[in-house]
């Protein structure tokens, strides 16, 4: 009986190629390795915050506002808890300034006051183990750490905040609610709802997160109950979701992230798929002429192509493996890079997912990538042994159904991670396009190149050995071009980002922003503060529709950048701003037949883009229940850095002066003088709170700077790749290599000539694929800068004559190394093998 | 004697570029069962594509082939591996052995092909009969040129075919060398009838033959 397989032969053919295979299993286990550490992390974030979603959001039903409950709102509440089918609890979260009792210091703090009973689900944990319920209570408040170490002071001090005078009871080691606290402004403080009118801050218009939470005596009745209390609600103002549906900013950072490290993840999988494809069709490539002398004693194309499917699901095996393994490693890295992100008590393991998700992904990213090369084999003709002609395969039509349907189980896999299929279909064909392009402009210099007559022997050789047969130039350049130009799109967005906000703070740029400032405390507030000082209206409202079309609410909510469905702060004036201008519109606004302003708004080009909104465009606005319709009659730029005051919408004073309203005021104080002035205005105004932009700009730059490791990190894999290409290049041309080198040190050359060629050769590569990488970078993050941020931009050239020198370092020892054993072959060992 | 092989016309046409090379025309010759045949020529004369067309190796640009009564001309790739694998044998001047296989397992390799149990058994009996049982586990770079050649032509025998085809099988080898491979094939064709098919620009080889034909500019002439 036939044997199907040959074990022998596969074996041999196994060990024969084990460097090559070394490479093709580093390549799978390349393509893996990010992903599975990007979603294993996913699966214990989701695990561990999002997982117990009741006690994240602290309910089953969630009612937020940032306004007392309206009366039909209540109503219901009542009649649920008096009706004993629901527990409330209502919270109110603010920032406010806390003082020492003697005065001498001060810190923004992110207040949250609770009713009895909170947290209805999850639990507050304090450092002396005592229940939460049993400290917080009248006078007596609890803290983060951050409290007692920036103030000075220890549990058992007094602590003002607004009128009242509070005593630490406890330090608050975990919430539930808030189990990562990595973007809050001010460290934590919790108080007891009794004290809230004591403390005199929340007044009319004050920045405070009114919530509603109740718990359920019967946990089936969720989603009915809250369809009713949706009904009940004023729209646009009070928002009721379930623990389910609710929205967590937190979740929201971790998804951000996360989205963004998948994208690099699916970026790593391609390019380390182009390495698998050029590196299985450089074994292949040796194996040809040994292909067609099985073939001809008998062997069948059906014989080849079962045993080389085999011997690369063998390889692909191993490949999937060290993935998993080495992902799984990596996670653990990532957790260390995220460790200020991340709460205390998040766990993180391998499950069982991560085993079968890194199967399913290497099967069809090996199955993608080997399918062409594999094809290939099918049709090795026994002639080729006597021609030094490749075969080329023949494509029928099952070939063209097999390639449409990989690629479109590829684009279903990748949509998959990124969880998104228009961002996944924009991404893919972005990067497609851009894999095309660099292909296109490889193909094009080198062309050029070609052509040359280049007079110096040594780089007219180096010219012929990157244009051999079998080297993949192309391959080496576009893998290498692609993750350098997206490491430099991050350092140049990150520079820019860096330059604007931070390293160029503007000499007079505000250091110090006043929020909630009263229309009563106006004048007294400018006596205090001196200078001149221009206090901006605010006034909240939300956007109810364009051109009468309803604000989509749901997907606004989705968008990963600002969105329409947020309460704006509105404001009012008639003249522009020093750092703005009109981009559309002959002025700010529209004077009717008697000269008076008409209803109308100015808006900043930013708004005018998310909402696709023009000159003519009629806008419905809630303000704070009164509905108002108005025309878009100009819109504005700004010319400044993001750190002066802007407004998206701007009215004529006319349609706003009497609307409910606090007033904000943006100073520049030095650095070292904001402690004393914050100290001062919250004695005298205990409601306002101040928010040190100086600082808040440094605390971002910093984290800025990790998140950027963590994103260079993972760009590092796919730059690895480009390397293994260039190792599998170098053994696939090997033979080729030391022919020539053979023969030119027959011929007269020693051995640096010989370096000299391959040199140049991998100069050559280092110098295309940097400077390719530069243009896309370029390109791209001016683009970003420009259209996405809105910042100026600068183009860091230093940074790109760096990335140029150290890619060649990297390409040339990576070349150089790999030629090690070709240049050090004798002529006379290597002719005699050859004959 | 019957007739083992036969071509009609055969004529091969290669195109390099925009080039067209006739490297064979209008070629026929009949080989009878146990003969013993040299085409001789001079390098370059299209020797080695006339045995890659008669041994179904590669295809006509026209004419017929017929091989042990079955015209093998529009067979395809698959329908040809049962011919090559038991019709006939090849002997390569450059060898051909396959580089991570040692010479036991090369040899074993047709027959293997087929499921014959006794392949090892064969391949071992072939290396003693050739001399090169102590070199069962070398690897082909571990052998001498004259060694390759013995291991390439026991791979050709292992399945016992009814005609071998050598080209230039001593093209690459040393006269001491060389010598020793045609007596090995001489013995084989007499010892157990087969018939052999040699390219060759060797006269001293060809002076064995049976028959001799010349190939000169693509075409075919009985020299005897």
């Amino acid at each position: 009986m036939k044997r199907v397989i040959n074990g022998r032969f596969l074996l041999r053919e196994l060990l024969y190629s084990k460097k090559q295979a070394a490479i093709y299993i580093l390549c799978v286990s390349l393509s893996l390795v990010s992903l599975i550490a990007v979603n294993s992390f996913k699966r214990d974030i989701d695990r561990s915050i999002s997982g117990d979603a009741r006690a994240l959001h602290g309910g089953d039903i969630i009612l937020h506002s940032h306004y007392d409950l309206s009366q039909g709102l209540q109503r219901a509440v009542v009649g649920l808890t008096e009706g004993k089918k629901a527990t409330a609890v209502r919270t109110r979260a603010f920032y406010s300034v806390a003082r020492k009792s003697d005065e001498s210091g001060s810190l923004l703090c992110n207040i949250k006051v609770v009713e009895n009973g909170y947290p209805l689900y999850g639990r507050v944990d304090l450092a002396s183990g005592r229940e939460f319920s049993q400290v917080v209570g009248a006078g007596k408040i609890v803290v983060g750490q951050g409290v007692l170490d920036r103030l000075g002071i220890v549990v058992g001090d007094q602590l003002l905040i607004g009128k009242s005078l509070f005593e630490i009871a406890d330090v608050i080691l975990y919430e539930s609610a808030k189990p990562v606290r990595f973007f809050n402004i001010g460290p934590p403080v919790l108080v007891s709802y009794k004290d809230l009118a004591g403390m005199d801050l929340v007044k009319q218009g004050s920045r405070v997160a009114y919530e509603t939470l109740l718990k359920m005596a019967d946990a089936t009745t969720v989603d009915t109950v809250a369809a009713r209390l949706r009904e009940r609600g004023l729209v646009g103002q009070e928002r009721v979701e379930t623990f389910r549906d609710a929205g967590s900013g937190i979740k929201h950072f971790f998804d951000n992230l996360l989205f963004f490290l998948s994208l690099i993840s699916v970026c790593t999988l391609l390019l380390a798929g182009i390495g698998i494809e050029s590196s299985l069709s450089a074994i292949l490539r040796l194996k040809e002429k040994n292909f067609a002398i099985i073939r001809s004693f008998g062997a069948t194309g059906a014989y080849l192509l079962r045993h080389y499917l085999l011997f690369v699901l063998i390889l692909s095996a191993v490949g999937t493996a060290l993935g998993i393994a080495v992902g799984l490693l990596v996670k653990g890295y990532l957790s260390v890079l995220l460790s200020d992100f991340l709460p205390p008590d998040i766990v993180f393991r391998a499950s069982a997912a991560d085993l079968s998700e890194g199967v399913v992904v290497g099967l069809m990213v090996v199955l993608f990538f080997t399918f062409l090369p594999l094809w290939r084999i099918n049709n090795i003709k026994p002639a080729v042994i006597f021609r030094s002609e490749s075969s080329r395969a023949k494509k029928s039509f099952t070939y063209y159904l097999c390639i449409v349907l990989g690629f479109s189980g590829l684009c279903v896999l990748l949509i998959r991670y990124l969880g998104e299929v228009s961002t996944g279909f924009y991404f893919l064909g972005g990067i497609l396009l851009l894999l095309l392009l660099v292909t296109l402009m490889t193909r094009l210099i080198l062309y050029f190149l070609s052509k040359i007559k280049w007079r110096r022997p040594g780089a007219r050789l180096a010219m012929r050995s990157l244009l051999r047969p079998g080297n993949v130039t192309q391959s080496i350049v576009v893998t290498l071009a692609i993750p350098l130009a997206l490491l430099l799109i991050i350092y140049l967005v990150e520079n820019n980002l860096r330059g604007t906000y931070i390293d160029s703070f503007p000499a007079d740029a505000p250091t110090l922003f006043c929020l909630d400032i009263q229309k009563n405390q106006q004048e007294a507030f400018l006596g205090l503060v001196g200078g001149k000082v221009t206090l901006h209206p605010v006034i909240r409202a939300r956007l109810i529709s364009i051109n009468g079309k309803v604000v989509n609410r749901g997907r606004e909510l989705k968008k990963r950048r600002d969105n329409l469905a947020r309460e704006f702060n509105l404001t009012y004036r008639d003249a522009l701003l020093e750092d703005e201008i009109l981009v559309a519109g002959k002025r700010l606004f529209r004077k009717d037949e008697k000269g008076e302003p008409i209803i109308q708004v100015s808006l900043l080009d930013t708004v005018a883009e998310m909402g696709d909104m023009k000159l003519g465009d009629i806008l419905q606005f809630n303000i704070q229940g009164v509905e108002m319709e108005v025309e878009v009659t100009s819109i504005r730029s700004r010319t400044r850095s993001m750190l002066y005051p802007f407004f998206y919408f701007i009215f004529p004073e006319k349609y706003l002066r009497e609307a409910p309203q606090t007033y904000f005021a943006a100073l520049h104080v030095e650095s070292e003088e904001i402690p004393f002035l914050e100290n001062r205005i919250v004695q005298g105004f205990p409601n306002i709170s101040t928010i040190n932009i100086a600082e808040t700009a440094k605390e971002m730059g910093r984290m800025m700077q990790k998140l950027s490791k963590i994103v260079n990190f993972f760009a590092a894999f796919s730059i690895l790749a480009g390397g293994l290409i260039i190792v599998s290049s170098i053994l696939a041309t090997r033979f080729e290599r030391i022919k020539e080198a053979v023969y030119y040190k027959i011929l007269g050359a020693d051995s640096r000539f010989v370096l000299h060629i391959f040199f140049l050769e991998n100069l050559l590569l280092g110098l295309l694929s940097s400077v390719f990488a530069i243009v896309m970078a370029q390109a791209a993050a001016w683009s970003l800068c420009h259209f996405f941020l809105g910042i100026s931009y600068a183009p860091g050239w230093g940074a790109c004559l760096g990335l140029v020198g150290l890619t060649i370092i990297f390409v040339v020892i990576l070349g150089l190394l790999g030629s090690i054993p070709i240049i050090r072959k004798k002529p006379a060992q290597f002719l005699r093998q050859l004959n | 004697m019957e007739t083992l092989l036969e071509t009609r016309d055969l004529s091969k046409l290669y195109s390099i570029g925009e080039r067209k090379i006739q490297v064979l025309q209008s070629v026929s010759l009949t080989v009878q069962e146990g003969e013993f045949v040299v085409i001789s020529g001079s390098s370059g004369s299209g020797k080695t594509t006339l045995l890659s067309l008669l041994s179904g190796l590669d295809r006509p640009s026209s004419g017929r082939i017929i091989l042990d009564g079955q015209d093998i001309t529009d067979l395809t790739e698959d329908q040809l591996a049962p011919v090559r694998n038991q019709l006939t044998g090849f002997v390569f001047q450059a060898f051909h052995l396959i580089p991570s296989l040692n010479s036991l397992e090369n040899i074993m390799f047709p027959a293997e092909l087929q499921g014959d149990q006794k392949a090892k058994e064969k391949a071992e009996q072939l290396l003693e009969r050739v001399g090169l049982s102590q070199r069962s586990n070398n690897f082909p770079e571990q052998l001498s040129g004259g060694e390759k050649q013995r291991v390439a032509i026991c791979r050709a025998l292992i399945n016992e075919p009814k005609i071998i085809f050598a080209d230039e099988p001593t093209g690459n080898l040393d006269s001491e060398n060389s010598d020793g491979i045609i007596e090995l094939l001489r013995g084989i064709h007499q010892a157990q009838n087969a018939t052999i098919v040699m390219a060759t620009h060797n006269k001293a080889i060809a002076e064995n033959a049976d028959r001799i034909f010349h190939l000169h500019d693509g075409r075919l002439s009985v020299e005897r």
